[in-house]
């Protein structure tokens, strides 16, 4: 509740600071204030102080594990402002309002973390979604940025009109938009529940970027700035999956054996079509897209598991991916060439920010010693314990080993190959930030239970 | 045969047509008067639901409101031919496919559902008179409704930022 209420009114609050604050680094700090200001209340409300106290009709449950969630997005949102928040000055003249945005698309997610009715899931995907066409679309000269935006937008709004069609179903057969009503369906299930629950299923697969409803992901990346590409790939999906997991665990958990093939079928294409396709982009902005679909292939693997080793296992990835990808990603936004040649070079010039970068690929391709070999692990082995579609697992940890190849083309170019990307200059708290980064990295890959630890205490 | 019964089937099959209508006019024009027609016919079952408030805000709102908008969009865009993209054939036939699997699915899955017996009862029950809705939104619903505000806020920013001018955006970066 803590949450929901201060992100929303400090969205209000960047809002008019447009008006009131000429200079850009109040802005930001602003911003960042405004952040501490969430987590510290996140943490708070998960130690029992919570500022507001309200009748909510039981449709959002602040539950141990939303707001545990809601802290692992915090933390990255700010890492995410340290990294790239000064690069936004570049897109366009809005600089409050893109902060804004930001703040709403963060009281969006606190809302589908922690939904307990399928009208929140629909406001809260909706809250998430509208500033992001616009975020996408900010950099209004640029052509490719419009048209992705208008793609996003095109393709979002029939994602939610599907969505929309699959909430009317399930309220025609149960009664209710309450997720406990739901749960309770007698069997066997009407039919009207199954195709409500199916096309919600597509509806939310669009918005993590499931295949085969990717084919949005990687043009829209591509085309929006490369700053709020990084917050849509890293914490926007992993809003997705949250969203997913609840649904498909407080609504439909007792309808597994009609859902689980799905999920199954859905992540192995996933994994396949991402990293296969990754393999062959020459753009690292491409390929980080594809790998942000590669990647959501093995989230998927907690939807289609569903235990508490999947929960665990996926609040662990979804911090381990996201500090990865964002930290490529600020340093991928300060090079003037995003091609993979674009990197050659690059470790003679910035041994750090390059050591750094080499450290969180290593993670995304789940290298022993990092926090991407035990998320993967943990999913795994959450796969494992289901006790069937053990070749499921096997398919996982064969497309891994083909991501491995385009994570270490990367690196191979930042230091096995000659280049000129030594023009590009890095401030020293960038560089500070991206070693930090580097370091949880590697400590959610050693001591993951620093992490996890907070779930249950 | 009573008259609701009749009207019910008449308005069914009018937003069915003209729906269908819609997405079959070749001018955008059309297709909006379409679909114009379409939200009366809507409108219609909600009056034969007694939700009078409901029809006539759907009526001032997207009839009104709404399709005014789209079509003086398509007005200032000046469509004509010319301008018409090019359109792949096999990817007509390729949505038509898809899109009549997806009926054929829904049909086939939701022929057998058990409505037919609870049906919605025709022009009694008062949940749709502005009364019932207003105490419905403001206690049981009062969150989603405040919540709304916030998505509707954040469009309005939206809105906002891709409208305004940047063309003093260039200056401004050189004076800073």
């Amino acid at each position: 509740m803590n949450a929901l209420i201060i992100s929303a009114v400090w969205g209000v609050l960047m809002m008019f600071s447009g008006i009131l604050l000429k200079r850009h680094f109040l802005i930001r700090n602003l911003a960042v204030i405004g952040l501490v200001v969430l987590l510290v209340s996140d943490l708070l409300e998960m130690s029992g102080t919570v500022f507001f106290k309200m009748d909510v009709k039981g449709m959002i449950l602040f539950d141990r594990f939303a707001l545990f969630f809601d802290a692992i997005i915090f933390a990255a949102t700010l890492i995410y402002f340290f990294l790239s928040a000064k690069d936004m000055e570049k897109i366009g003249v809005n600089y409050a309002e893109y902060f804004a945005l930001i703040f709403f698309i963060l009281c969006g997610i606190t809302l589908v973390a922690s939904f307990q009715s399928l009208l929140i899931l629909f406001l809260g995907v909706e809250i998430i979604s509208i500033p992001l066409y616009i975020l996408t679309g900010s950099e209004k000269k640029n052509l490719k940025s419009n048209e992705a935006s208008l793609k996003y937008l095109l393709l979002g709004a029939f994602s939610t009109a599907i969505m929309l069609m699959g909430i009317a179903l399930i309220y025609g057969a149960v009664g209710s938009f309450m997720s406990q009503q739901i749960t309770i369906a007698k069997t066997p299930y009407s039919a009207l529940l199954i195709a409500g629950m199916i096309l919600l299923l597509f509806s939310m697969a669009f918005k993590a970027s499931i295949v085969p409803f990717h084919f949005w992901a990687p043009d829209v990346y591509d085309g929006a700035p490369t700053v709020f590409a990084s917050f849509m790939a890293t914490i926007v999906k992993a809003a997705s999956f949250i969203a997913f997991i609840r649904l498909f665990n407080d609504s439909f958990g007792g309808m597994k054996p009609e859902w689980q093939m799905w999920m199954a079928v859905l992540t192995a294409a996933t994994l396949f079509i991402g990293n296969i396709t990754a393999v062959f982009q020459q753009s690292v902005k491409r390929m980080l897209a594809y790998s942000s679909v590669a990647q959501a292939g093995f989230m998927m693997f907690s939807l289609y598991a569903m235990n508490s080793d999947a929960t665990e296992g996926l609040l662990l990835y979804i911090a381990a991916y996201s500090l990865a990808t964002l930290g490529i990603f600020a340093v991928l936004n300060k090079m003037n060439d995003h091609t993979f040649d674009g990197f050659n070079g690059f470790a003679k010039s910035q041994p750090l920010v390059a050591a750094a970068t080499a450290i969180c690929l290593l993670s995304l391709a789940g290298i022993p010693l990092t926090g991407g070999f035990l998320s993967k692990f943990y999913m795994l082995r959450a796969a494992v314990n289901t006790g069937k579609d053990i070749w499921l697992v096997v398919f996982a940890v064969i497309m891994a080993a083909v991501s491995v190849y385009y994570y270490f083309r990367l690196i191979q170019a930042m230091y096995f190959r000659e280049g000129n990307s030594h023009t590009v200059q890095f401030t020293q708290p960038f560089k500070w930030t991206m070693v930090a980064v580097a370091a949880c990295v590697i400590l959610l890959g050693i001591f993951p239970n620093l992490l996890l630890y907070w779930l249950y205490f | 045969m009573g008259i609701t019964q009749i009207l019910f089937w008449f308005l069914s099959a009018l937003a069915l047509f003209s729906a269908v209508m819609v997405i079959a006019s070749r001018n955008p024009v059309y297709s909006v008067l379409w679909l114009i027609v379409v939200f009366f016919a809507i409108s219609g079952h909600y009056l034969l639901l007694n939700a009078q408030f409901l029809a006539i805000v759907n009526i001032i709102v997207y009839a009104g409101a709404i399709m005014v908008l789209f079509l003086f969009v398509i007005m200032l865009m000046n469509l004509h031919k010319s301008s018409e993209p090019k359109r792949n054939k096999w990817l007509n036939i390729a949505g038509v496919l898809a899109g009549g699997c997806l009926l054929l699915v829904l049909v086939a899955a939701l022929k057998s559902a058990e409505t037919k017996s609870s049906m919605a009862v025709m022009g009694t029950g008062d949940i749709g008179l502005i009364e019932n809705l207003g105490k419905a939104l403001f206690t049981d619903y009062v969150i989603p409704f405040e919540i709304s505000s916030v998505l509707f806020l954040s469009a309005m920013v939206g809105a906002v930022v891709l409208g305004k001018k940047e063309s003093s955006f260039r200056s401004e970066k050189e004076s800073a």
